[in-house]
C-alpha cells in the first residue's frame, strides 16, 4: 500500500471521528472568508467608483486677472511642485464668456448687455484618476488656494471628503474581518486538530510504537488543515458569488447600484483569498502539532 | 552470580552496564549486561517486580536508559531518532503485558496497524490476519471490537499484532498470563515458529511452566540486576 492512500485513509477515519467539530470548523472558516471576501469586495468596487469619479473631477482656480505667458509658465510649475496632475488648462475671460454663452444657447442674448470680461479667467486643473489624487484633492485645494492672484478654488468638495470618509471606513472594515479570518481560521482549525489528537492520544502512542514514520503521524493532520482551507474558502467566496448574483438580478432596475459597474473579483484575487485561507488553515494545523504532538 | 559472558555471532541485541532509575530514587535495573544472538530465544524471568518489563521498554525504546549503552542490529537505539528509529521499530514486534489495544476498534484493524505502517498491500494485510487469527483461535472475533473481548483474546491478539509484520525481533511481556494450558501451547508453538524462521524471541514471564524444559538461555533479574544467566549453549 502507497504512503499516499495510507495516509488519505487516515484523513478519512480522522474526518468519521470528529465529524462534528470538523463541519462547525468548516462553517467558521467559510464564514469568515464569506464576510472578510464581502467587505473587500465593497472596498474594491469603491475604489474602482472612486477612479470613475475622479474623470469629473476638476480643480477650477479663479484668478484676479488674465496670467501673461510667463506668469503662466511659473504657475504649472507651482502647480506641478504640489502634485503630478493630469492636464493643466488656461481659461481666459473671453474664452469663460463663450462657453457661457454656449451653455445658454437660445437665451443666449441675456448676455448682450454684459461686458465680454465679467467672467473671471481661470486655471482648470485636472488631477490623476486615482483615489491617492482624490484624497488629496482638499489639501490641493488649500495649496492652489494660496497661490498669488487667486480668487478662489471651487470644486465638488462636500462629496469628494464623505467620499474620503468612507473609503477610509471601509479600509478599516476590511482590515477587521482580515484579521477576523486569520484568527478563526487559525485558531480553530488548530483548536480542532487539538481535539482529533488528544482523542487519538493511545492510538498516536502505539503508532510510534509500531514504527509509524513522523510523515505517516504527521501528515494526516496537515492535511485536515489543508482541506478545512480549501473546503472552507470555497465555500465562503462561492457564497459570496452568489449573494452577488442575486443583487445583481435583484436590483437590476433603475437604481443606486446602476449609478456604478458593481463587479466581482477577478480571478487572480479569487485564488489569492483561497491560497491564503488555505495557508492560515494548514499554519493552524501545524502550530497545533508542534505543540501538542511531540513524536 | 553465574554469567555467560560469551558473545555469539551476530548480535542482535547488546546491553552493557544499562541502569534504569525512576524519580526520586527506584532502582528498576542496575548494570544490567546481555548479548542476545540473532535468532536466539531468550528468556527473562523474576518476580513482580524484578525489572523485567523495565528491560523489554529499554530494549523496545519505549524508554531511555538512565546510564548504560543498548545496541539493536548495532544501532544505539536511544540515539536513533527519526526515520532511522522508525525503521528500526518496524522490525521489532514487541506484545505489551498491558495489551495496547485500540479498544474501540475491531480485533482484525489492531493486528493490521502494525503492517500498514510499513505498507502493505490491503490484500496482504487481509490474508495474514486470518491467517493469524486462525493460528490463535481467534477466527470468530475477526470483527469483534477489541474492548468486548476477554483478558486471554486481548492477550492473543496482542501476540499476533507483535508477530504480524514478521519482524526481526519479538519482544513478548507475560504472553501466557491469562491463558489455560492449551491456549498456553499453542502461543508457544506459534513463537517458535517464529523463532524458527529467524526471529530473535525475548520473553519476558514467570510462568516456568514455558521455560521448565527450554534449551534456551534463562536470565533470572532479581530486584533489577542479573542474578543468573543459564541454559543454551553455555551452560
Amino acid at each position: 500500500m502507497s504512503f499516499w492512500v495510507t495516509v488519505i485513509r487516515q484523513v478519512g477515519r480522522n474526518l468519521r471521528q470528529t465529524w462534528g467539530s470538523q463541519l462547525m470548523t468548516l462553517l467558521t472558516v467559510s464564514l469568515s472568508v464569506l464576510i472578510f471576501a464581502f467587505f473587500y469586495l465593497i472596498y474594491t468596487n469603491m475604489l474602482s467608483l472612486g477612479d470613475k469619479l475622479g474623470d469629473d473631477l476638476t480643480l477650477i482656480v479663479y484668478l484676479e486677472e488674465e496670467p501673461g505667458p510667463e506668469l503662466q509658465q511659473q504657475l504649472i510649475k507651482k502647480i506641478t511642485t504640489f502634485d503630478e496632475v493630469e492636464d493643466i488648462r488656461f481659461v481666459s475671460s473671453a474664452m469663460a464668456y463663450e462657453r457661457f454663452a454656449g451653455q445658454l444657447g437660445q437665451n443666449e442674448d441675456v448676455l448682450d448687455d454684459m461686458p465680454k470680461d465679467f467672467l473671471p479667467p481661470s486655471i482648470e486643473v485636472i488631477p490623476f484618476k486615482n483615489l491617492r489624487s482624490l484624497n488629496q484633492v482638499k489639501l490641493f485645494s488649500a495649496y492652489l488656494a494660496k497661490l498669488p492672484g487667486t480668487l478662489k478654488v471651487q470644486y465638488g468638495q462636500e462629496w469628494v471628503e464623505r467620499f474620503y470618509y468612507f473609503t477610509k471606513l471601509l479600509s478599516i472594515v476590511v482590515l477587521l474581518s482580515g484579521t477576523l479570518l486569520i484568527l478563526t481560521t487559525i485558531f480553530m482549525v488548530a483548536y480542532t486538530i487539538r481535539l482529533t489528537i488528544l482523542g487519538r492520544q493511545a492510538e498516536l502512542e502505539l503508532l510510534k510504537l509500531v514504527g509509524a514514520t513522523n510523515n505517516y503521524i504527521r501528515i494526516p493532520f496537515l492535511l485536515e488543515g489543508l482541506l478545512q482551507g480549501i473546503l472552507g474558502s470555497s465555500i465562503g467566496i462561492a457564497a459570496l458569488y452568489t449573494l452577488f448574483h442575486w443583487i445583481r438580478i435583484r436590483f437590476s432596475g433603475p437604481g443606486l447600484l446602476n449609478l456604478f459597474e458593481f463587479s466581482f473579483f477577478p480571478p487572480v484575487v479569487t485564488i489569492t483569498i483561497i491560497g491564503v485561507s488555505i495557508l492560515l488553515c494548514t499554519l493552524g494545523s501545524y502550530s497545533t502539532m508542534h505543540k501538542f504532538l511531540r513524536i | 552470580m553465574k554469567n555467560n559472558t560469551a558473545e555469539p555471532p551476530g548480535t542482535m541485541i547488546e546491553m552493557i552496564k544499562v541502569s534504569k532509575l525512576y524519580p526520586p530514587d527506584v532502582v528498576a535495573l542496575k548494570d544490567v549486561s546481555i548479548s542476545v544472538a540473532v535468532g536466539e530465544m531468550f528468556f527473562i524471568i523474576g518476580m513482580s517486580g524484578a525489572g523485567k518489563t523495565t528491560l523489554l521498554k529499554l530494549i523496545s525504546s519505549m524508554e531511555p536508559p538512565t546510564n548504560g549503552l543498548i545496541e539493536i542490529s548495532g544501532n544505539p537505539i536511544h540515539q536513533l531518532k527519526g526515520y532511522k528509529l522508525a525503521r528500526l521499530r518496524q522490525k521489532i514486534g514487541v506484545a505489551y503485558q498491558d495489551f495496547k489495544l485500540l479498544a474501540d476498534r475491531t480485533t482484525a484493524e489492531n493486528i493490521a496497524i502494525s503492517m500498514e505502517v510499513s505498507y502493505k498491500k490491503p490484500s496482504i494485510i487481509r490474508r495474514r490476519v486470518k491467517d493469524l487469527l486462525a493460528q490463535l483461535n481467534l477466527t470468530d472475533k475477526h470483527n469483534t471490537i477489541t474492548g468486548e473481548l476477554s483478558r486471554g483474546e486481548q492477550q492473543r491478539v496482542t501476540l499476533a499484532r507483535a508477530i504480524a509484520n514478521s519482524p526481526t525481533m519479538i519482544l513478548v511481556d507475560e504472553p501466557t498470563g491469562n491463558l489455560d494450558a492449551t491456549t498456553t501451547e499453542k502461543v508457544m508453538q506459534l513463537l517458535t515458529k517464529c523463532n524458527k524462521s529467524g526471529a530473535t524471541i525475548v520473553i519476558a514471564t514467570h510462568d516456568d511452566s514455558i521455560y521448565r524444559h527450554t534449551p534456551h538461555r534463562i536470565m533470572e533479574l532479581r530486584a533489577g540486576r542479573t542474578y543468573s544467566i543459564v541454559g543454551g549453549n553455555g551452560t
